[in-house]
């Protein structure tokens, strides 16, 4: 007996789906899961839910949004379905991550050092003045190895005929790599079957790694160096996150109050016994708000003198203060000719098409065209500020072309990329939602980026926008060896 | 260890045990009253007034009868002592302090709050359903306990934790007892005798107490007995004198601790010094008030060297 071709009654996508052909049929790397969910049924299926829901609770994990200052938490909505994706694939884009990382941190050297990049005519000195997160207290700073950005978070998205593509390098203090940690751990509780001999790849090692590019940044040498996550506390979107993380790596988790800079420009926190020398601070707060000295005085979360302490090499700093510089959507755009001029290689991964609003026949090309494309501004994360042409009403992209106009530096175009779909369980049944995958990338004195990462789900109906603050969901993600290298 | 996670553990400490006992003076005070003759009379106004927290309930609202002092006490999240609070409390500083504390603590103390948040309401409709929830709390918070001390390194973060349950123990068995301070009966003296000596079979009851002063001290439960027991006895985990002896453990595990400890020798001296017999209701009142003070002072030479020595704090303060 042949087991059923279909997945349950999983509809056609009409796109490129990441489980499945055109044929409805299962894709390599997700035969497994295929035949597992159609062994379990829909009634079985719905059931786990309900558990892993109960999971979620009992565990609490949580994300917070900005404005709901009643009711700081809402859980994670996670859906079980996994993404896959074979090994073989996967091993390229781990290339292209560290590629592309590689080349972004020596930019962001050059770029407070010499500048031969925009010397040589490659990079416009224009982009790099209007620069939001261009820091002058950077220039001359020399971060060891010449590494800035030690954590980055990569989007990726799939178009609709197949392609993989960088969306955007986040390079300030991404999130999200506890949720893809916890979606396993969740699996692994509600699944446990699955995972006993099976070609699924672990994803656990990220805190380890996480400690050891860390630990690489201490000042000096030393066999247990003080580590430090600096969270701006409970009430940030992502305080579960470096809660989560402090705690798989052994650290402290402290609030810019904890910590104070004294004459001797070393940095220390303050316990039951007293003062106590810091090493290394993972700090989850925007440059502008980490040390009032240096920059926002008003600052309440940060800590005065931290930037002192870090020009005189007495602390490590991950992300160092102005490595956001090249988490600029515009500046992205330059990502491929960087690789090319720093590595001289060939970009493993795709950029997305784009278009600069600053350059006058582009901009051209955008405003003819908005009924057709993205607009996004280039400093904004969480899918704030931008613009879904085919999407939007005729005013709203009337208002965009005026905030274009006014401020074209400020904004880059690209084609709405239909994401590619995976079966996600919507009330109870399997239907097509569009996806992304936020890898996570290390560098100190070597690389290293995850197993897959997390995958974000649009959730409703026809929706691209996969961030949590916006109704999107996460997925367990597998990377499936199939031992075909 | 950190200053502020070092007062986020004590805090934990102090607001499960609040939730907890509060949990167990309400049980007690409505087994009071079933036994109660009927010329006697008893206003539940006295929970209001044991726990402190007079002020407060006048403010907001304009009768205490049961049903309203029940919700104050259980279910108002404006209350800042009510159980849904103290245990919401317990749980947003569990939540800051994640990292040093055993997952699957966490996990616990925030089902503990998920239910007592569902559960709330329930309590309020009538004394079946709500002993029901308030036992449900305080079996929760001693399976809290239990995974606490089966699973936790005996250092300085399980010593603040601690320190906080007893701190906020032995305040709230003072608290527990003084309920009888108020009990006021009428008429003859048979039926004072025998109302005083339920009341205090309640009290022994709502601190788990009953078979150990039985096992320990007789069958008949007498006043100067119960009071003696649940005050000074050695052995008894809920009494003051064991909390004290509790309280001590947990300073010598921490350093810095010589005006903790003064402040803890002073409570003892005192506590040593009471003498129970023929005493009356008014002066029983009047030792506990003073040793509730002793234990005020005891918390402010905590907060003083290891939460505070380096700056003033905005956050918590004792009151809260």
């Amino acid at each position: 007996m042949s087991a059923p071709v279909q997945l349950l009654d999983y509809p056609q996508p009409g796109i490129y789906d990441e489980l499945v052909d055109e044929k409805l049929r299962p894709r390599p790397a997700a035969k497994l899961l295929f035949d597992y969910v159609n062994r379990l049924g829909i009634a079985e299926l719905l059931a786990r839910r309900e558990a892993v829901d109960a999971a979620i609770m009992a565990m609490g994990i949580t994300f917070t949004v900005y404005s709901e200052a009643g009711n700081i938490d809402r859980v994670w909505p996670f859906d079980l379905i996994p993404r896959t994706m074979s090994k073989r694939e996967w091993d390229r884009i781990d290339a292209g991550l560290k590629q592309r990382l590689t080349a972004l941190n020596l930019f962001i050297d050059d770029i407070y050092n010499e500048q031969r990049i925009v010397k040589d005519g490659i990079f416009p000195a224009e982009v790099l003045a209007g620069s939001k997160n261009f820091r002058a207290q950077c220039r001359g700073m020399k971060p060891r190895f010449g590494v800035w950005a030690h954590v980055c978070g990569t989007d990726l998205v799939r178009d609709g005929d197949g392609t993989v593509y960088v969306l955007e390098d986040n390079l300030r203090v991404p999130s999200g790599v506890s949720y893809m940690l916890e979606n396993r751990e969740l699996m692994k509780r509600l699944f446990p079957e699955l995972f006993k001999s099976s070609p699924i790849l672990p994803v656990d090692d990220y805190p380890a790694q996480l400690y050891d590019t860390l630990a690489a940044l201490a000042p000096q040498q030393q066999e247990k160096p003080v580590i430090v996550v600096l969270t701006p506390g409970i009430y940030n979107s992502a305080y579960f996150e470096h809660s989560y993380l402090a705690q798989k790596m052994g650290a402290v988790l402290v609030e810019g109050s904890d910590l104070v800079v004294t004459k001797d420009d070393c940095v220390y926190m303050k316990t039951i016994t007293g003062l106590r020398r810091v090493d290394v601070v993972y700090r989850r707060i925007d440059d502008e708000f980490l040390d009032p000295e240096a920059f926002r005085p008003d600052s309440m979360l940060g800590v005065p003198g931290l930037m002192r302490a870090w020009r005189a090499g007495n602390v490590g700093i991950a992300n160092a203060p102005g490595a956001g510089v090249a988490d600029d959507k515009v500046v992205y755009t330059f990502v491929p000719k960087m690789i090319k001029y720093y590595l001289d290689q060939d970009p493993i991964l795709a950029n997305v098409p784009s278009w600069l609003c600053m350059m006058d026949d582009q901009r051209e090309h955008v405003l003819a065209n908005l009924d057709k494309l993205v607009v996004k501004p280039a400093n904004e994360s969480g899918g704030y500020g931008m613009l879904i042409g085919p999407r939007a009403s005729e005013e709203e992209r009337l208002k965009f072309a005026d905030l274009i106009r006014e401020n074209p530096r400020n904004y880059m175009a690209q084609p709405t990329l239909a994401l590619s779909t995976a079966p996600t369980l919507i009330d109870d049944s399997l239907v097509p939602r569009h996806l992304d995958l936020r890898p996570f990338v290390l560098q100190s004195d070597k690389l290293y980026a995850t197993t897959g990462g997390l995958t974000r789900v649009a959730l409703r109906k026809g929706s691209l926008v996969v961030n949590s603050s916006q109704g999107g969901g996460s997925k367990d993600t597998w990377i499936i060896d199939l031992g075909d290298e | 260890m950190l200053s502020r996670v070092a007062e986020s553990l004590y805090w934990i400490g102090r607001y499960l045990d609040r939730g907890e006992n509060t949990a167990r003076l309400i049980n007690s005070t409505t087994q009071v009253l079933l036994d109660l003759p009927a010329k006697a009379s008893f206003g539940w106004h006295i929970l209001i007034k044991v726990a402190g927290l007079d002020a407060e309930f006048v403010k907001r609202y304009p009768q205490a009868d049961e049903d309203t002092i029940i919700r104050f006490l259980v279910d108002d999240e404006d209350n800042p002592s009510s159980i849904i609070s103290s245990i919401h409390n317990a749980r947003e500083n569990a939540r800051t302090v994640r990292e040093v504390l055993p997952m699957e603590l966490w996990e616990r103390i925030n089902s503990l709050y998920l239910y007592i948040r569902d559960n709330g309401p329930r309590a309020l409709v009538g004394r079946g359903p709500r002993e029901e929830v308030l036992r449900g709390v305080i079996g929760r918070r001693e399976s809290i306990t239990g995974l606490f001390t089966g699973s936790m390194s005996r250092d300085a973060a399980y010593q603040f934790i601690k320190l906080g349950r007893n701190i906020e123990r032995a305040d709230m068995t003072t608290r527990i007892v003084d309920v009888n301070s108020a009990l006021q009966v009428s008429g003859d003296s048979a039926i004072a005798a025998l109302t005083t000596q339920r009341a205090w079979v309640a009290t022994l009851n709502a601190l788990s107490a009953l078979q150990m002063y039985r096992n320990h001290v007789g069958v008949h439960v007498r006043r100067r007995y119960a009071a003696e027991f649940l005050l000074k006895d050695t052995l008894f985990p809920r009494s003051v004198n064991f909390c004290f002896s509790e309280i001590q453990a947990c300073l010598a595990a921490l350093p810095d601790n010589p005006a903790a400890i003064r402040a803890l020798r002073q409570a003892e001296d005192h506590l040593t010094g009471m003498r129970l017999e023929g005493l009356t209701s008014p002066v029983l009142h009047d030792f506990l008030d003073d040793l509730q003070g002793d234990i005020a002072t005891i918390h402010a030479a905590v907060a003083g060297q290891y939460f505070n020595q380096h700056q003033p704090k905005n956050g918590q303060s004792a009151g809260q």
